[in-house]
């Protein structure tokens, strides 16, 4: 299986930031600094394995039992992100697609990490303990 | 390595599809659901903080089964894994469609609605068992909070489900050609996104350890 992308030579028409004019580079599409092409099947094989991996190693990391429960829950916590990152990346296309796209989904995950962030603070310090 | 200009009108490839017929330059589509992305960020943030904030709050006067005497890992291991593998199945129908390849875009994207399916198969199970163990939706905190959150998120993977067969559907009717794999592009990327807001939950209510 070969992924899609482009071919060699073929003629692309992508509009990037208005109108710009674009240009094709041995079957990698470029506008502005942005590359769109998607990654092959053998690397979305990959990304799997290594989900697959960190997810065996996040499980076995819920079973020990150190006594460290913090140590435990911040790892737990940056191998989510991890994955979370690999998904975006790579299935979602974040790597490649269009910087536009990108930055409206950051602005929706930044705004609710403030905003629960926020929520957190007040509430776990003041009402909940009250 | 020999460049060559090219006028924003001719031909268009991936990404680029509808993203030439508008003003702003990207495709209205793919803008639509990469906002509702962004809003469900919000929205799924708002269950995910809840559970957070009420985790273990009434621990000293738990009514019902207390969670750690009902969170299954091992059996939500293997429904986290089947809905990872599922983002898997998505990413090559879609290349399938890209490249014009119907049958392997059906067998991946039936593949991926009966991950879904499976997945869902699971949570239903997990509830069943549950509720015989004595936690209903107002028993207490965590039977609330656990409810909501999860049952919201496998409304939306049941909506994910329904979305990739109708693409089926479609693509078994003639009605989904290469010209319009940015209807799968689109499902792909609600389903991936579905994917990672399991990844967090699955940490959240799963894997730290409970009190």
């Amino acid at each position: 299986m070969s992924d899609q992308g482009t071919a060699p030579g073929t003629a692309i028409a992508v509009a990037g930031d208005a109108g710009g004019a674009l240009v094709v580079s041995d079957g990698e599409a470029v506008v502005g600094e942005e590359f769109h092409h998607h990654p092959t099947p053998r690397q979305y094989v990959f990304i799997a394995v290594v989900l697959v991996v960190v997810t065996s190693i996040e499980i076995a990391t819920s079973y020990l039992n150190t006594g460290h429960t913090n140590l435990i829950i911040v790892a737990l916590f940056l191998m989510a992100a991890l994955k979370f990152f690999l998904v975006a990346a790579w299935y979602m296309h974040m790597r490649t697609d269009q910087a536009f796209f990108r930055r409206v989904f950051v602005v929706g995950l930044v705004g609710a990490g403030v905003v629960y962030g926020i929520v957190m603070l007040v509430f776990s310090s003041t009402v909940l303990k009250s | 390595m020999a460049q060559t200009a090219v006028a924003p009108s001719e031909p268009a490839a991936p990404h680029a599809a509808s993203a030439h017929q508008t003003n702003t330059g990207v495709s209205n589509n793919k803008l639509a659901i990469w906002v509702f992305l962004a809003s469900e960020s919000l929205f799924f943030g708002a269950f995910i903080a809840t559970y957070f904030l009420y985790r273990g709050r009434d621990a000293q006067f738990l009514k019902g089964p207390s969670p750690s005497s009902l969170l299954n890992i091992p059996f939500t291991s293997v429904t986290s894994f089947v809905l990872l593998m599922s983002s898997l199945t998505m990413v090559l129908a879609l290349a399938a469609i890209q490249r014009g390849d119907h049958r392997r875009f059906r067998i991946w994207i039936l593949a991926t609605a009966l991950f879904g399916m499976t997945f869902i198969g699971g949570q239903v199970y997990e509830f069943t068992e549950f509720y015989r163990e004595g936690l209903h939706l107002g028993t207490n905190l965590f039977g609330t909070t656990f409810f909501v959150l999860t049952g919201l998120h496998g409304a939306h993977v049941t909506i994910g489900i329904v979305w990739l067969l109708s693409l089926w559907g479609r693509s078994m009717q003639g009605n989904l050609g290469p010209e319009k794999h940015e209807a799968v592009e689109i499902a792909g990327l609600y389903w991936h996104f579905v994917d990672v807001v399991w990844i967090f939950i699955f940490t959240a209510v799963y894997l730290i350890p409970q009190h």
